[in-house]
């Protein structure tokens, strides 16, 4: 099938009603969530995967791709008015976002971050399916070597692209790599780490390790300070940017588009790095860069055009390689699974009315955005009025039914507590969660790659250097661990002499 | 380094050597026919080389006189995240015994009232979030445990 007759069938699917208004349920759900601090796409898409049991493979697909894009633009939002990203990938919206909304220019803010994020999404979708197709059909060719090889560079990236500790991050993976092994043994059937119980015997569950780590430790952070929040009581006016702030803006939100694709095909990459990314790019190549900070509009257009951008970009991998790159993937690759689908390079092959249906839906659901998030916006401020110490028992009533109802089995509630805690007391030691969280997903596919490959090579590790892709993934990868290896070690060394 | 970075050590070093035991006794088998146990075992002794190098580095480091206590720290509201924790595992415990509804609206009373709502928000926000989360779930298909009262199955 050709792109353009592709395309055609995917409209064929997304413009069929009941697909529609899935679409609309779920860029109308992420845009609330973005806008709601304390819950996350992934939240919302734990807490709706039981809903779409009873749908429709393509239609389950749609509304909860609906929810990830949506929340990137939702985000904003609250960056703006409130000052507190909704979501991650919108913190550094905040720099200049918060202070146009305090000089009297929150309309501008909003507007440039509505029509860039409506320019990068719409790329992205592009690029998207340009890419994914030949790139599944290289990888219909991979083996166990070069899954392994691709894996552990994803992970070596986001050790490499964490905030954080080079070494905490390090600790992160192989902690998350070790959760991913509890349960049984896809090759010998025995047990591991299961200590007698029955729920382990599957593995820890994906849904309540996701919401304990990022959706209970994040109460129990919040619950830390005070509960209030001081929201902008500005008027908005004029949503649609001026000749001066689109003439500012043009630049970043090419800029934006084109790093924000990229960033987030990469694996342990996505929207959050876009973003920072390219608010880093703009300050560095502005003539005035003392002005970000202050209520620069380069500040707002280039960081939300690029994780929407970005948003769209992690939707390769998981389409065709079947390596999901974030939790939010994750999540997506666990609701098709369900349905019986197995997503990677055979997926567009076998249920080429998925992917199409996916895309077509994207480019509707980005219009849906921008309809939703530009005349409606002064209800979306309305509804930050909604005071924490209310959202705070609901998001954890949402938390506690998500991990039950996927199995309807208390003890996915108790585990998803006690990932709750851990990751309240990782956080407390400055450890982030997000490589856990990548290294425990990816595990699975990591540890059976590795197993097979050397199984097929009998015991020689020359195997994962005689295939091509594999050997330049892994030379890549060394390449990335040395120099920030080195990095680290040159830090704590100068660290050390000032001292 | 910090005095309270050696908490966070200790753990590692301590979860790492229960690793290897208990991957060793699942069987490592060999690279030729990896076990069941290989593969924690090699990511425990990987984890087991990072915090031994954290730990000489950060004893190096004390030796240069860096430690420092920690001043200025604010203090942590941990009561109400006791309640939380203590709320939720009681949740936990009480959902298939009193059943969704029941246990549901406990819960959100509880967590309402204690986070400063007026008893008027408290029981109208419990309420009739209970109410609205069961019927749009039930209505996409989740079923919820009756409980003993058989409230609601």
């Amino acid at each position: 099938m050709d792109i353009f007759s592709g395309l055609l069938s995917g409209f064929q699917i997304i413009l069929q009603p009941i697909n529609f208004l899935y679409c609309f349920i779920g860029v109308f759900i992420g845009t609330l969530i973005g806008v709601l601090p304390g819950i996350g796409p992934t939240g919302a898409m734990s807490i709706l995967l039981p809903t779409t049991f009873g749908l429709s493979p393509v239609s389950s697909f749609i509304m909860l791709a609906g929810i990830f894009y949506g929340a990137q633009y939702g985000g904003s939002t609250t960056s703006i008015m409130v000052n507190i990203p909704g979501e991650p990938s919108s913190i550094v919206t905040c720099l200049d976002g918060y202070q146009m909304a305090r000089q009297g220019r929150a309309g501008p803010a909003l507007g440039i971050a509505a029509f860039g994020s409506l320019i990068g999404g719409t790329f992205s979708i592009i690029a998207l399916m340009f890419l994914a197709i030949p790139l599944a059909q290289i990888a219909v060719a991979f083996g166990p070597p070069e899954y392994f090889s691709l894996i552990c560079m994803s992970m070596v990236l986001s050790v490499y692209l964490a905030r954080g500790s080079f070494v905490k991050a390090i600790i992160m993976i192989i902690v998350g790599l070790l959760l991913s092994t509890v349960g049984m043994d896809l090759v010998s059937g025995r047990p591991r780490f299961t200590f007698g119980c029955g729920t382990l015997i599957d593995g820890i569950g994906l849904v309540p390790a996701a919401m304990g780590l990022f959706g209970v430790s994040e109460v129990l952070m919040n619950l830390e300070g005070s509960l209030e929040q001081t929201i902008l009581k500005a008027k908005i006016k004029n949503l649609l940017p001026n000749l001066q702030d689109w003439k500012r803006s043009i630049g970043p939100i090419i800029r934006g588009t084109l790093l924000g694709f990229p960033l987030g095909v990469l694996p342990g990459g996505g929207a959050i790095i876009a973003s920072f990314v390219s608010y880093s790019v703009e300050k560095k190549i502005s003539k005035n860069p003392e002005a970000f900070g202050h209520g620069a509009i380069e500040g707002v257009a280039g960081p939300e055009t690029a994780n929407n951008a970005g948003a769209g970009g992690s939707f390769v991998p998981l389409l065709a390689l079947g390596i999901p790159p974030n939790v939010v993937m994750a999540l997506l690759m666990g609701a098709l699974i369900i349905h019986g689908v197995a997503p990677g390079p055979l997926m567009i092959k076998q249920h080429p009315e998925i992917f199409w249906g996916v895309i077509a839906s994207m480019y509707v659901g980005n219009a849906m955005l921008l309809l939703l998030n530009l005349p409606l916006i002064g209800l979306w401020v309305k509804l930050l009025k909604v005071p924490y110490r209310i959202l705070m028992p609901l998001i954890l009533l949402f938390c506690v039914i998500g991990s039950y109802s996927i199995n309807n089995n208390v003890v996915e509630v108790v585990i998803m507590i006690v990932f709750g805690v851990v990751g309240y007391i990782l956080r407390k030691f400055d450890f982030e969660a997000a490589p856990l969280m990548l290294a425990f997903i990816l595990g699975p596919i990591w540890e059976t790659s590795w197993r097979q490959s050397l199984i097929i090579s009998e015991g020689k590790f020359s195997i994962f250097l005689e295939k091509p892709i594999s050997c330049v993934t892994l030379a890549f990868a060394a390449f990335l661990i040395i120099t920030s290896g080195l990095k680290y070690y040159r830090k704590t060394k100068t660290k050390v002499i000032i001292e | 380094m910090k005095k309270y970075h050696f908490i966070p050590t200790f753990f590692w070093l301590g979860l790492s050597l229960f690793v290897m035991m208990f991957s060793y006794r699942l069987g490592l088998g060999g690279f030729h026919s990896p076990g069941p146990g290989l593969t924690p075992f090699l990511l425990g002794f990987l984890l087991l080389l990072i915090s031994l190098y954290v730990l000489i580095k950060s004893l190096l480091e004390k030796e240069r006189g860096d430690e420092t206590p920690r001043e200025g720290q604010s203090r942590t509201n941990y009561g109400k995240i006791g309640l939380v924790l203590v709320a939720l595992f009681a949740y936990s415990f009480l959902l298939e015994r009193l059943g969704f509804l029941i246990t549901t609206w406990i819960f959100l009373f509880l967590l309402f009232r204690s986070m400063g709502n007026r008893w008027m928000t408290t029981w109208v926000a419990s309420t009739s979030t209970v109410l609205a989360t069961y019927f749009v779930f039930t209505f996409f298909g989740v079923r919820f445990p009756p409980g003993i009262f058989g409230l609601g199955g």
